[in-house]
């Protein structure tokens, strides 16, 4: 217990004090920095540029989740089986997901290019579009660029831990249910999916959790455009703290920021705790 | 063993220790420099190593982390001897007291007085001098010369103004419609402030506010030029990917010849040759909206020696060697790299390109904007300029853009 403790106490709780008590100040990058109580509290209640990008990223979040646990369940159902040819599905599905993240995101963003990339090339190829679309124009456009880069990057991920949920479920309970006739999607619905609770809401979390925390793709594929329309929430945070060097505000954002994260996952797990004593 | 031959071993004994007490007493030098510097400093860092006792070691700094390495390694007093980073973030270090005065140095030194009055510019502060240029690079017009001919303009007459510009590129685009008159990278603050600014600057205007009570964006040589911008916009003269551009595509587009005229930096260049080395072009300064004004962006990297540092006078040592002769021409020039003195434009290395000549000229005639929260004024990807280029451009409101620009900068100022 007590090494936990420790681990805790120095790799988390000493940083988030910090972290605390820099929010309280107007500290720079550049050095200096006065105590201003909760100025910068007040200052984010009225910076509509944070607002603008927490909504953003409340969006994406609730856009992409579903689509990760959708197809990433689905994935799971078509390779579940050890079969070889399943096997080697899983291992293609999963190789995205040791990419990094920074990797993938540029391999993404020259695939959208309107010159050279090989997207708008298969697109027009197909006759799907006539001309050769500029993705990174609209925010809309862009909104779903990145949708479908981080999909390809990390459905691997959740199917993985679909696989081993749906593993985990005693074989007896399924051969009784083929004995008793149940068919495919029967078996899917009523014993497959509510024995992988667990599993649906640890994907949920670690999907959402990570979609609030969205830097990365949107730093490289979108630079916050157009017009700071795709801006996230972290992106903000950035862009205060080491573009225009305001640390103390940009630890106020990212401990508001914390506190909504913290504040949906509490409501998400107690949703779920209720059902399941349902 | 004989008195002759115990001298001779004491005579060599010494001569061997005083020998590596010299060595002991060579130095090696850190310096920081950004990436995008690094293969200029190179150039230079290996050419003193090559001449000097004493050695300098470089050490390469992602772009974007430049600011916040040398603030907290300020503030832990970790920095290196010396520092190579973008002349913009001068005013901020200075002002942050991150550097180390080097006013006497320099003005001692016989050749800073001919070092590009925009580097000395910004490396001012309060009446002293803190950095010196480094690795200069400066904003330039480029034109394909074979899309000119082919379009019936003389290829050997670049356009002298803005509104030429605009004219030439009615002509280039008539070519075909996937061949355009007119190239800038719309979603790109940075490129833009290079490229597009000093046609402002040229035309009579002031671009930022160096405090809360200074005007930005004064003159009509703002709307002058935005107005043109928009028009060649509308007219479909400009990619329509320049929209969405976020600097990724900046010389790109040029590259594949089918783009008439461009705003570029002198990289280029040396990147033309390398990468198409059949495509004519031509290199001319940057023009207002009149014929005869001109201007540059001068960017590139200063060097300063970081507070805090261990080899204050070898650094030093450094920095004055840096702006001779032969640094400038044997480090610099001979690699087709600008030097940070104008008049060593017309050096035996450039003579065989006069575009590289027109190019290190335009150091002369360039600017640098001397203000605090550059990065948030304008290179921000949310920045106010960007902004309003985009709304005055893309969306056709160059008074409200304008305006809100003015508004939103001034209040940067004043933070």
């Amino acid at each position: 217990m007590a090494p936990a403790l420790i681990f805790v106490g120095v790799f988390v709780l000493v940083p988030l004090g910090q972290l605390i008590a820099m929010s309280m100040t107007d500290r720079s990058l550049l050095g200096g920095g006065r105590f201003v109580g909760f100025g910068n509290y007040i200052k984010i209640w009225n910076d509509a540029g944070f607002w603008r990008a927490l909504l953003f990223t409340v969006k994406y979040t609730i856009v992409l989740t579903p689509i990760l646990m959708i197809l990433g369940f689905g994935l799971a159902l078509l390779t579940v089986d050890n079969t070889p040819l399943k096997r080697l599905t899983r291992t293609v599905a999963f190789l995205p997901v040791v990419i990094g993240l920074s990797s993938s995101s540029l391999l993404w963003f020259w695939l959208f290019d309107e010159q050279v990339g090989l997207l708008n090339k298969l697109l027009t190829d197909l006759r799907v579009i006539a001309q050769p679309m500029v993705w990174f124009v609209s925010a809309d456009l862009a909104f779903w660029a990145v949708v479908i880069s981080i999909t390809w990057k990390v459905v691997g991920f959740g199917m993985v831990l679909f696989i081993a949920g749906i593993q985990s479920i005693n074989p007896e309970i399924m051969e009784a249910a083929v004995v008793d006739g149940a068919r495919y999607w029967a078996r899917v619905f009523r014993i497959i999916l509510p024995l992988s609770r667990r599993i649906i809401l640890l994907t949920t979390l670690i999907s959402a959790i990570g979609s609030m925390l969205a830097f990365d793709q949107f730093y490289i594929m979108t630079s916050g455009g157009p017009r700071g329309q795709t801006f996230t929430a972290v992106y903000w945070i950035y862009q205060n703290s080491f573009v225009s060097f305001k640390l103390g505000y940009g630890a106020a954002l990212s401990i508001v920021l914390t506190l909504i994260i913290l504040a949906f996952s509490t409501l998400q797990i107690a949703l779920t705790a209720r059902s399941e004593a349902k | 063993m004989t008195t002759r031959t115990l001298r001779a071993a004491l005579a060599a004994s010494l001569v061997a220790s005083t020998a590596v007490a010299a060595t002991a007493r060579a130095d090696t030098m850190t310096m920081w420099v950004r990436a995008s510097g690094t293969n200029a400093a190179s150039t230079l860092v290996n050419l003193w190593n090559a001449t000097h006792s004493d050695k300098v070691e470089l050490t390469t700094i992602p772009d974007n982390q430049m600011v916040t390495k040398l603030a907290t390694g300020v503030q832990a007093g970790e920095v290196p001897d010396l520092v190579s980073f973008d002349l913009i973030y001068m005013p901020d270090f200075m002002k942050a007291g991150f550097l180390t005065d080097l006013t006497a140095d320099l003005k001692a030194n016989p050749n800073f007085a001919s070092v590009a009055k925009a580097y000395v510019d910004i490396a001012t502060y309060e009446g002293k001098l803190y950095g010196a240029g480094f690795t200069p690079d400066v904003s330039i017009l480029v034109w394909n010369k074979d899309l000119f001919k082919k379009a019936g303009l003389d290829p050997d007459k670049p356009p002298r103004s803005v509104p030429e510009i605009h004219e030439d590129a009615k002509k280039i685009h008539a070519l075909g419609a996937d061949t355009y008159g007119f190239y800038f990278s719309g979603s790109c603050p940075g490129c833009n402030i290079f490229t597009t600014s000093p046609m402002m600057v040229a035309s009579g205007s002031k671009m930022l506010p160096a405090n809360g009570n200074d005007d930005a964006l004064t003159g009509e040589g703002v709307k002058d030029v935005l107005e043109q911008f928009k028009e060649m916009w509308s007219e479909g003269l400009v990619p329509k990917s320049a929209q969405a551009d976020n600097g990724s595509n900046f010389v790109a587009l040029f590259k594949t010849g089918k783009i008439g005229v461009q705003g570029a930096g002198g990289f280029l260049i040396s990147d033309l040759k390398r990468d198409v080395p059949n495509m004519n072009f031509g290199v001319t300064f940057l023009p207002g909206m009149k014929d005869g004004e001109v201007s540059s962006f001068v960017g590139g990297d200063v060097v300063a020696i970081p507070v805090g540092s261990k080899h204050v006078p070898l650094a030093k040592a450094f920095i004055a060697w840096e702006l001779t002769d032969e640094a400038q021409l044997e480090g610099l020039a001979k690699n087709n790299i600008l030097p940070s003195r104008p008049a060593l434009a017309d050096n035996k290395y450039f003579a065989a390109d006069p575009r590289i000549v027109t190019t290190a000229k335009a150091l002369g005639v360039g600017y640098v904007p001397w203000v605090y929260h550059f990065a948030d004024m304008v290179n921000s990807d949310s920045s106010p300029w960007i902004n309003m280029l985009q709304r005055a451009i893309f969306d056709g409101d160059v008074d409200g853009a304008i305006k809100e620009g003015r508004e939103k900068m001034k209040a940067i100022a004043a933070e």
